[in-house]
């Protein structure tokens, strides 16, 4: 398969447009690290990678906001922002491999979400190339902006399937002074969920609230159903957390594990599945006890993540809240079902997809087989 | 033109008490809180989802122009029916549907008013973040085509990051839902897309919205300065320094002494500008906070910093802030208010461009904005019954945008591109850029009825407008 690495946006476009007018299928990536994710992409005549994309090309550290390249590797830029005192707060897996963009194309998110979002909440701005050759802005490098339509939305988590990014702005957090970390074990996942509803009902703004079930504690070197708590704040606000949340602080490493649940999982499981189950916060602690597998949930954000040995125990888990199969068994199945249960604005997705992808040619099977 | 037959049918749908016809009654809804004017030749006043579809699908077996209509408080035009048409207001749907506190969720009608959301779970010690100035009439159904803003928004973002789910009802009738009371459920994020679509792709019929914890303390200060250039400087220095306040609003000396002498709100009369600036969370933090805000405008030279004592104090600066339109009102007839905005290393500049401007057109501008953002919102004062003063005003806000643009910002920050900035998209966007815009345009309205005319510039947008529209100068 030819191989192409574009070194600018408007080369990306051009490539992009000539294997469109050709007809050629197009596997779009960043560098390859969710290669399970949304979907196998099935076979494709080239293969165009953002890697060499990887430039910072704005950065305005008394502004708080940045603009890179999609290639740009996840980790160089937390590490860039680090060396400032600024964070980008999304904590996705596979850190350490993934580009920004592909962090964007697959809106993975981490433990803080619950405080600071995710991507459609940290993305100011981004620039894409379509299939007919051309580069789409959307937003831009302010902090606040409703000029045109907000298509970096839809971009977002859209698994390469509809544009390629090119490049991404983000607005960037201050590092706050301190952080600790709290776990809490119980022996039912109730209790647990009682302990939750405790902090989210009172005035505390952890920026983590992570639960896990038996099975996931135990890979976490822990036993029982887990709730770990992040927070963040002066000395102060700190020893508030402290006293408030009772218990020991215990090391921050424990959500680089956490962040890495997932590709550890799969790592391990080649013919493993993660499945993402979307409820509502009152419906955590019962989704938790049915799903199979090792769980981990953010749980003051409603997403339960399934981790299952098979594609029999993902269908068991495709049954609570409003499931997806993010990440796939490495054999291929082309029959595997992926996302049920769509909803009414299934159609609207599918008009878009055609907008941008007449002759259905970008990641033919990603967002789950179905666009 | 209406057909009768089509009138008749769109009556029915509301009955005899739900739709306005008569030219006095029209003349109500021909404007927004921007410049603007054109005239529904229709309103209708529907009650339910099943209303607006039946309207829908009779306006588009007749091809009759729509545009839907909140509160009509919106400044850019949102809200105007420049092809004539009907005019669906959606103050009859305002029935707050459920208010879902385990689940921190609100699911609401689209005509429930912003402030309205807050007050209903206030006493739970909870709110909604989004609070534009309008917040005491605006609705959440505006909010979401404009994508609205406010002071808060600095700290908790814009309704785009607190609106979860929507129920649409596109120009041929269907209905469709996106996202839920869930976060993360799979697909494309089509809330996301349609949130600040100007109400040019789909008619909003539902709102599914996050409500927050209060925070446990508030505080509120005031910063004082003599000069306009310390205070804009406070605000980058602010930022630079990584301080965290949730609002930081700015009011120039002009903005100030027409604050003040309609509110009371113990604003100082002789300052250049002020800095309301405001910080919430935990108290240990909040404390330490509010040292580090005092250290950095007493390092920009503020002439004297003071603290809010009370929740009393406190509301009254913020009714200052919010009532400043008013204000307004009282010095001048009529005022033209800007939404462009700027990186916030840029404030300053910005301001001193302004100014510029305000000496080059003859017109007094006042500023008071979201300096946090580095959102600016220039007041032009004007008295469109002069000659020329309108299109003055107009050519003054075209050079503030410019600036803005040319500085690395945008024409809008929360009040929408509307009617009123269109001809600027070309100044901010490549043509890719708005070739983009219309294709999505024209996937969701391919006949081009919904809210015609809106956001492209022309020529680039489906419309031909069939009248032009009217303006403050020509009707009064």
């Amino acid at each position: 398969m030819e191989q192409i690495r574009p070194r600018s946006p408007e080369e990306l476009a051009a490539r992009l447009g000539e294997a469109s007018a050709a007809g050629q299928r197009i596997r779009l990536e960043g560098n390859g690290s969710k290669a399970r994710a949304g979907g196998a992409i099935s076979e494709a005549d080239v293969r165009i990678s953002t890697a060499c994309l990887d430039q910072v090309l704005i950065f305005e550290p008394k502004d708080l906001t940045m603009s890179v390249g999609a290639g740009l590797p996840f980790a160089r830029f937390t590490e860039l922002l680090d060396q400032h005192g600024m964070m980008v707060p999304l904590d996705p897996p596979f850190a350490a491999q993934a580009t920004v963009g592909g962090v964007v194309a697959a809106n993975t998110s981490g433990p803080r979400r619950r405080l600071y979002g995710t991507a459609r909440d940290l993305v100011i701005g981004m620039k894409f190339a379509t299939l007919e050759g051309k580069i789409v802005q959307s937003g831009g490098m302010v902090v606040k902006n409703v000029a045109g339509l907000d298509m970096a939305k839809l971009l977002i988590g859209s698994l390469g399937t509809l544009a390629a990014i090119a490049t991404v702005n983000f607005k960037l957090i201050p590092k706050p002074q301190g952080s600790r970390t709290f776990v809490f074990e119980y022996n039912t996942a109730s209790e647990a969920v009682a302990m939750r509803d405790r902090i989210l009902q009172s005035a505390l703004q952890p920026s983590a609230v992570d639960l896990c079930n038996p099975a996931a504690a135990t890979v976490l070197g822990l036993a029982k159903w887990t709730l770990a708590i992040g927070v963040s704040g002066n000395a102060a606000v700190l020893d508030r957390y402290q006293r408030e949340l009772g218990g020991e602080a215990i090391e921050g490493g424990f959500w680089r594990a956490v962040e890495e649940f997932g590709p550890g999982f799969l790592n391990a499981n080649p013919e493993g599945c993660i499945v993402r189950c979307a409820v509502t916060l009152d419906q955590v602690g019962a989704a938790m006890e049915k799903l199979p597998g090792a769980v981990v949930a953010r749980s003051a954000n409603g997403v339960c993540y399934s981790h299952c040995q098979s594609t029999d125990q993902a269908a068991a888990a495709m049954t609570m809240g409003r499931p997806v199969m993010e990440y796939g068994p490495s054999s291929r199945t082309a029959a595997l079902k992926m996302w049920p249960n769509k909803d009414s604005g299934f159609p609207i997705m599918q008009k878009v997809k055609r907008m941008f992808d007449p002759k259905h040619l970008l990641n033919r099977g990603r967002l789950y087989g179905d666009i | 033109m209406i057909a009768p037959e089509a009138k008749r049918r769109l009556t029915e749908v509301v009955g005899a008490r739900g739709y306005l016809d008569r030219p006095e009654d029209l003349k109500l809804y021909e404007y927004d809180g921007s410049v603007d004017k054109a005239k529904p030749e229709l309103v209708l006043f529907p009650r339910s989802t099943e209303d607006v579809v039946a309207i829908v699908k009779i306006t588009h077996e007749f091809r009759i122009p729509i545009v839907g209509r909140g509160a009509g408080t919106g400044l850019s035009g949102g809200a105007i029916p420049r092809s004539g048409g009907v005019t669906i207001g959606f103050a009859r749907m305002n029935r707050i549907l459920e208010i879902d506190l385990k689940n921190e969720r609100a699911v609401l009608q689209p005509g429930v008013v912003n402030l309205d959301i807050t007050l209903a779970v206030q006493a739970q010690k909870y709110f909604y973040a989004p609070d534009p100035s309008s917040q005491r009439a605006c609705t959440i159904g505006g909010n979401v085509a404009e994508n609205a803003g406010g002071p808060h928004t600095l700290a908790y973002g814009v309704t785009t990051n607190h609106v979860l789910g929507l129920e649409v009802v596109l120009p041929d009738g269907t209905v469709f839902e996106t996202g839920g009371k869930e976060t993360d459920v799979p697909g494309y994020d089509l809330t996301g897309l349609l949130v600040g679509s100007e109400g040019t792709m789909g008619l909003v019929t539902k709102v599914i919205v996050r409500l927050m914890r209060a925070p446990e303390l508030v505080k509120t200060a005031l910063a004082i300065y003599d000069t306009v250039d310390d205070c804009a400087d406070t605000v980058a220095l602010i930022t630079a320094r990584g301080i965290t306040p949730v609002a930081v609003e700015m009011l120039d000396g002009v903005m100030l002494r027409m604050v003040e002498e309609a509110t009371h709100a113990g604003y100082p009369m002789d300052a250049s500008a002020v800095l309301l600036i405001e910080l919430e969370g935990l108290k240990e933090g909040v404390d330490e906070q509010l040292e580090l805000i005092r250290q950095a405008c007493m390092d920009c030279r503020c002439r004297e910093f003071r603290v809010a004592r009370s929740a009393e104090e406190r509301d009254l600066l913020w009714k200052g802030r919010k009532n400043a339109f008013g204000a307004v009102g009282r010095v001048s007839p009529f005022y033209y208010v800007q939404d462009g905005v700027v990186p916030r290393t840029q404030i300053a500049p910005t301001l001193r461009r302004i100014q510029q401007v305000s000496e080059k057109y003859g017109l007094i501008i006042s500023n008071i904005f979201h300096a946090g953002d580095g959102n600016m919102h220039p007041i032009i004062l004007f008295d469109a019954r002069k000659e020329n003063e309108l299109q003055r005003a107009q050519l003054a806000g075209e050079e503030i945008l410019q600036f803005c643009v040319d500085s690395g910002g945008s024409i809008t920050g929360e009040h929408g591109v509307g009617m009123e900035k269109m001809e600027l998209m070309g100044h901010q966007f490549p043509e890719d850029t708005l070739n983009a815009i219309k294709a999505f345009k024209n996937l969701f309205d391919p006949d081009c009825r919904l809210n015609p005319g809106k956001v492209l510039p022309t020529g680039k947008g489906c419309l031909e407008v069939r009248q032009l529209p009217l303006t403050a100068a020509t009707a009064i």
